[in-house]
């Protein structure tokens, strides 16, 4: 009685002995599937794809580098920290196309990482633009990082603020990164060797509220840095 | 007959017995048993529902106290004054924490556990159930299933299957002899349905994890034209959003009727995004949700500018979150012309030998100047007014809110008492040759309420106000205070001041939960669930139909109320008469 119940179905032996078309099987098991992984693919490359804002006219990619070799000191790590050599990176700069940090070898060196949002960042800067007025003369470069905004928000920020040293743009924030940034602003103080000398995280504050911005400078914090990597000495 | 018993008895405890034995001895299968166990469910289900009462009727560790012990211990001094000496036990089996605890994860995983493996245990057989059903039943089951119907007559198979096609029964007949056997069975999927309201547990569940560990919050409170970050600066994921245009909508009456932020997001620097966002509508990006939480109308976009160098020193959006008593005074003269009418800005501490006051300058069209100030007198602030000369006639009174009097030829209404937004800013760069002993900047904006077309968008509703710029007022630079409307700057010191703007602030809340993916998924099954066990229940009918008589038997949930429909069914199959109907339902 069952026999007969179960050879009304209809899915019976009919269908299981149906003969597959030659190709068939193939192209389900193994083409489709392989389109589908490869449209899949493309789509992911499409949107990974380094786009021509994070590349440098010369073609190689802006973030961090590997510092070039001949200008390594011995027995000194790159990290950045004190006592260890400033880590290499290329940015746009916004004003002359790219920096490479380890050009300005030779030079004492303020790195400061900053932001427009970043209220300290913005109540600092006259103060570093006041200090390179001052030091220029004596070789002293500044080196304004902007972290992860758009090069004309940078630009007219620093035009505005009388920035006459070099801003670069972090974009990703690769750099910052590779700084180990853990908030804004950070400064680090490089000497002429390319060792950071020492690193100041959180603002530089006019000493004396009352004081004007120019008149603290002479006697703060930013000042007696500078003045260490000014007298800081050259790699042998 | 009592001996037979006994001896079934007997072995009835031995069986009971052996399956216990079998379980002490393999723990896999006792877990497996305890897991499947309805019951045991059931209990979990209701523990969860129990703490998680627990959890809403005591207070929780706010999250910014969450793992700093010395500001737990902090958070847990005034709780003693409502549990008194429970306190410390309470904290410490985790009832101020319920769920972070790790006996509630341990609960909530217990509960999964449980859930999916009722599940793995139901499913091949309601599989076989829908795939491969039970067609023929003993006959003493149509005397004892739950809903049941039978008749004397023999009803004609060929009409009763008829019937059943009709109401979607998938129908196989076959005879056995005389006797014709009918199964029918109706949206046998259907019986999936209770599998899918135990699997929105699981579902829930899991939402509940994936939230814990996966969920996104920040506020930002920035003011029109400012930027800020979402992220912490090391992630180089970085989004930053820019507020262009935060607006408050009011009624004439000044209630909050909506607020609204005209927003950029940027990710890299790149603008990815141009969006508005409310309170119910929030603008996404990446999954991430930016939702308007708070408005903030007063603030003022204030520079400083050196002007050797022309350099800016400092720009900043101020928001002036203090209050300063700012009385509505009008004034006119013996014709009844309207000489002043406005929130006066009070700026200068006045005094007139015998108190000193709140107070400031007033300058008549006719050149005669009057000290206006509020007096506080036994906590009532009053208006004083004092005309500077020499005059016989000089003015001079004192006013409560409302009053009116007239003296040297003026008359003085105190329209109202009211506030200005004020702040005291200790940044804001003094000029080079400013006394650094002096208070810090005191700033006043004026002219801005809720409701008018420039502080937001709606009517305004304070007259005073109306059709006048916002004003803001800065002492502490000079001598004199600087009143600046936007776009007008003063020079003080080699310093020019300048009154960017009123601007406006929104809160914005950044919210990311990929767990609503989940609640969403877990609230359908249950819906679908619901609906199908609800309004599609499978239903089972089978017939034995002989010459001697028919009977039908059914198998439906209890809610189906089968046998009626097995009657009706009967009726349509030919029997004129009800002989035995019965739902044990």
């Amino acid at each position: 009685m069952a026999d007969s119940i179960d050879a009304s179905r209809g899915d019976g032996p009919g269908k299981a002995q149906e003969t597959p078309r030659p190709g068939r099987g193939f192209l389900r098991r193994i083409v489709y599937p392989l389109a589908v992984i490869a449209v899949i693919a493309g789509v992911i490359w499409y949107l990974e794809r380094g786009d021509d804002g994070s590349v440098s006219p010369s073609g190689e990619r802006y973030g961090p580098v590997d510092m070039p070799a001949e200008l390594r000191l011995p027995d000194v790590k790159v990290a950045p920290e004190e006592g260890a050599m400033a880590p290499d990176f290329l940015l746009e700069d916004i004003d002359r196309g790219e920096l490479r940090l380890s050009d300005l070898r030779g030079k004492p060196l303020i790195i400061n990482f900053w932001a427009t949002w970043c209220a300290p960042c913005r109540k600092e800067m006259p103060q570093f633009v006041e200090a390179y007025n001052k030091y220029k003369g004596e070789g002293l470069e500044i080196v304004a990082v902007n972290l992860q905004e758009g090069k004309s928000i940078a630009s007219k920020f620093a035009d505005d603020y009388g920035m006459d040293f070099t801003v670069a743009v972090d974009r990703d924030g690769e750099v910052g990164d590779q700084y180990h940034l853990l908030g804004l602003p950070t400064t680090y103080f490089v000497g002429r060797d390319g060792v950071i000398q020492s690193v100041f995280t959180g603002p530089f504050e006019a000493e004396e509220r009352g004081t004007s911005v120019q008149g603290a400078i002479g006697a703060s914090e930013l000042e007696q840095r500078i003045e260490e990597i000014l007298a800081s000495a050259e790699a042998p | 007959m009592q001996a037979g018993k006994a001896i079934g008895g007997g072995k009835a405890s031995v069986a009971v017995l052996g399956r216990a034995a079998a379980l002490v001895l393999n723990p896999l299968r006792a877990v497996w048993w305890l897991f499947t166990n309805v019951r045991f469910g059931t209990v979990l289900l209701a523990l969860l529902a129990l703490i998680s009462l627990v959890g809403v009727a005591i207070p929780q560790l706010p999250v910014n106290v969450r793992g700093d012990s010395v500001a737990e211990a902090q958070w847990l001094v005034p709780k003693e004054g409502t549990y008194g000496f429970l306190t410390d036990p309470m904290a410490a089996v985790g009832l101020f924490d319920v769920f972070h605890t790790f006996w509630f994860a341990m609960l909530l995983a217990t509960t999964v556990a449980s859930t999916g493996a009722y599940i793995v245990s139901r499913l091949p057989g309601i599989w076989t159930s829908i795939t491969r059903p039970r067609k023929r039943v003993p006959d003493r089951y149509f005397e004892m299933a739950p809903s049941r119907y039978a008749t004397a007559e023999a009803l004609d198979p060929g009409r009763l299957e008829t019937a059943l096609k009709r109401q979607r029964y998938r129908v196989e007949r076959y005879t056995e002899g005389e006797v014709n056997y009918l199964f029918a069975d109706r949206f046998a999927w259907a019986q999936l349905g209770t599998l899918l309201t135990h699997a929105a547990v699981i579902v829930f569940i899991l939402s509940a994890v994936v939230s814990r560990m996966d969920a996104f919050e920040s506020g930002l409170f920035l003011a029109e034209g400012s930027t800020l970050p979402v992220f912490p600066v090391w992630n180089t994921e970085q989004i930053q959003v820019e507020l262009i245009d935060a607006v408050g909508e009011f009624s004439l009456d000044g209630q909050a009727l909506d607020y609204r932020s005209e927003m950029v997001i940027y990710k890299n620097g790149e603008e990815v995004k141009r969006c508005s966002s409310t309170v119910n509508s929030p603008c996404s990006y990446e999954g991430y949700r930016f939702f308007q939480a708070a408005y903030f109308g007063f603030g003022a976009a204030v520079q400083v500018r050196d002007t050797a160098t022309g350099n800016v020193l400092y720009r900043e959006t101020l928001a002036l979150v203090d209050r300063a008593p700012s009385p509505r005074v009008l004034i006119q003269d013996a014709d009844g012309r309207t000489l002043v009418d406005e929130k006066l800005v009070l700026t200068d501490d006045l005094d007139t030998g015998d108190v000193v006051y709140r107070g400031t300058l007033i300058e008549l069209p006719d050149e005669r100047l009057l000290t206006v100030g509020l007096e506080d007198i036994g906590g009532e602030r009053r208006l004083a007014i004092f005309e500077v000369g020499e005059r016989l006639d000089s003015a001079a009174l004192v006013l409560r809110e409302g009053e009116s009097a007239e003296s040297g030829g003026l008359k003085v209404i105190y329209v109202k008492a009211s506030m200005t937004p004020a702040a005291r800013v200790a940044d804001l760069p003094l000029p080079p040759d400013a006394d650094p002993s002096l208070a810090a900047p005191y700033l006043q904006i004026s002219n801005v309420v809720y409701g008018t077309n420039r502080a937001s968008e709606g009517t305004a509703t304070d007259v005073s106000v109306k059709d006048r710029p916002p004003k803001l007022t800065i002492t502490g630079l000079a001598p004199q205070a600087i009143a600046l409307e936007p776009g007008e700057s003063a020079e003080v010191g080699g310093y020019e001041y300048s009154f960017l703007g009123q601007r406006e602030f929104s809160g914005i809340n950044v919210k990311r939960d990929r767990s609503n993916y989940l609640v969403w998924a877990g609230a359908g099954l249950i819906v679908v669930g619901l609906m199908i066990t609800f309004w599609v229940p499978r239903r089972r009918l089978w017939a034995r139909i002989s010459s001697g008589g028919s009977a039908l038997a059914g198998q439906a949930p209890g809610h189906a109320r089968y046998a009626e429909g097995m009657q009706r069914l009967a009726v349509r199959a030919g029997s004129e008469t009800r002989e035995e109907t019965q739902d044990d339902d």
